[in-house]
C-alpha cells in the first residue's frame, strides 16, 4: 500500500516507472499516487500562466490525463526526467488551450477514474484575518499589492499610474507580500 | 526528487517575483521545472498563490480601505461593479451614504498637490475624540485629487456620523494642513 507509510514513499520517478512497467491501467494506485502529486503543482503552473482557475483546472486535467497516457505507453524513457516532461506537457498544454484545440472528452473517458484523487482543494487563508493584515500595512504597500492583484497589474503599468519606476513598485510590492505573509502565517512558508 | 525534502529550496523572493511574472523567460522557466518535481517548492508557491488570491477578492469586494488611483476607478466600472463616488471641493463638505446595491464607495478630495513631497492623511471621527492617521499615503500631484475606498462593511456598519479628513503635507520643515473635507455619513439611501 503506497499510503501506509509516510517517511518511506515512493519518489516519483520511481512510481513513474512503475506505471511504465505494468501493463497498461494494471497499477492504478501508482497512476492515482502519481496525480495526487503533481496536479496541484500543475494547477499553479495554470494559474501563473492563464489566471483564471478555471482554465488552470482544464489545464491540470489535460496534463494528467497526457502524462498518464504516456507513461502507460512507455514514452517517458528516463523516469528521473519527469518533472522536465512534465514541464513540456504543461507548456504544450497552454499553448493548445490558448488555440482552442482540446481532445479532453476522449481523455476523460479513457483516464477519468486515475484523476477523482487529485480534487484537493488549494489552502485558502482566513479572510478576516487576511483584511487585518492588509489594512495594518503601511498605505503604498496596501495600495500596490490592492491594484498589482486585482486584475494582475504588471509593475510597468502600475508605475505609469503612479508616477513611480518599475523597480520602486517592485521593490515596495515584494516588501509588501513579505510583510502580509509574515502577518497571515505568523511563520515562514 | 524525495517527496519532503529538496536540495535547493527556491527563495521567497524568487517565487514571487515568478508568480508577478518578473523574471525573464530562462530564469521563469528554471523555476517552473523545479517546482513541478519538487512537493516541498510547490506547496510554497502553492500558499503564495493563496495569499495573492485572498488579496485579489478582497480588492475586488471593497474588503479593505485604502487610497487607490483614478484608472483603478475606472477598471472598477469597466468590469461592472456599482460605483458610489463622491467628490469633496478643497475645503468643502459632502452628504454621503451606502446602499445595499452598491459595491465600492469611493471619495476624492481635490487638493493642490505641486511641491508636495509626503501626504499624511488623518481622520477625525465625531466629536473630534478620536483620530486615525495615515502616513505618507501614495498620490499623483497632477491629479489635483487623492482618491480612497472605505470598506464597504465598514461603511454599512455606520450610524449617522461626521468624519472629518484632513490633508497635510510632510516635509523636514514639520506640517501643513493642505485641506479639511467632511462628510456628513447617513446610513441607507439620502
Amino acid at each position: 500500500m503506497l499510503l501506509s507509510d509516510p517517511d518511506n514513499l515512493p519518489d516519483e520517478a520511481t512510481l513513474a516507472r512503475r506505471v511504465a512497467q505494468a501493463s497498461p491501467g494494471t497499477d492504478r494506485e501508482a497512476e492515482a499516487e502519481l496525480c495526487r502529486r503533481l496536479a496541484p503543482r500543475v494547477r499553479l503552473y495554470g494559474l501563473r500562466h492563464l489566471r483564471d482557475a478555471a482554465a488552470a483546472a482544464d489545464l491540470m486535467q489535460q496534463v494528467m490525463l497526457m502524462t498518464i497516457e504516456r507513461l502507460r505507453a512507455g514514452a517517458l524513457r528516463e523516469p528521473e526526467r519527469l518533472a522536465s516532461f512534465v514541464f513540456g506537457m504543461c507548456r504544450m498544454v497552454v499553448l493548445e488551450l490558448r488555440r482552442g484545440n482540446m481532445r479532453r472528452e476522449r481523455l476523460l473517458e479513457t483516464y477519468g477514474e486515475v484523476l477523482e484523487p487529485v480534487e484537493t482543494p488549494p489552502p485558502n487563508p482566513d479572510r478576516g484575518r487576511l483584511a487585518h493584515c492588509l489594512e495594518r500595512l503601511p498605505e503604498r504597500e496596501r495600495t500596490i499589492l490592492l491594484l498589482t492583484f486585482y486584475d494582475n497589474m504588471p509593475a510597468e503599468a502600475l508605475a505609469r499610474e503612479l508616477n513611480l519606476t518599475p523597480a520602486n513598485v517592485r521593490v515596495i510590492r515584494h516588501r509588501g507580500m513579505e510583510r502580509l505573509r509574515e502577518c497571515v502565517t505568523g511563520a515562514t512558508l | 526528487m524525495n517527496t519532503t525534502s529538496c536540495q535547493s529550496p527556491l527563495e521567497w523572493d524568487s517565487l514571487l517575483a515568478y508568480w508577478l511574472g518578473e523574471l525573464d523567460p530562462d530564469s521563469e522557466a528554471r523555476i517552473e521545472e523545479h517546482y513541478l518535481g519538487c512537493a516541498r517548492c510547490s506547496r510554497r508557491l502553492e500558499k503564495l498563490a493563496a495569499l495573492a488570491q485572498g488579496v485579489q477578492v478582497l480588492a475586488q469586494v471593497s474588503g479593505v480601505t485604502a487610497v487607490i488611483d483614478e484608472p483603478f476607478v475606472h477598471r472598477l466600472t469597466e468590469s461592472g461593479l456599482r460605483v458610489r463616488e463622491y467628490r469633496v471641493p478643497l475645503n468643502g463638505s459632502v452628504n454621503c451614504t451606502v446602499t445595499p446595491e452598491d459595491d465600492f464607495v469611493v471619495a476624492r478630495l481635490e487638493a493642490p498637490l505641486d511641491g508636495v513631497t509626503r501626504l499624511d492623511m488623518v481622520d477625525v471621527y465625531s466629536g473630534g475624540t478620536s483620530e486615525i492617521r495615515h502616513e505618507d499615503i501614495p498620490f499623483v500631484a497632477e491629479s489635483g485629487s487623492v482618491v480612497f475606498s472605505t470598506r464597504i462593511a465598514a461603511l454599512r456598519a455606520l450610524p449617522v456620523t461626521t468624519v472629518r479628513v484632513r490633508l497635510l503635507a510632510v516635509d523636514n520643515n514639520g506640517e501643513r494642513t493642505i485641506g479639511e473635507y467632511t462628510f456628513n455619513h447617513t446610513p441607507g439611501a439620502i
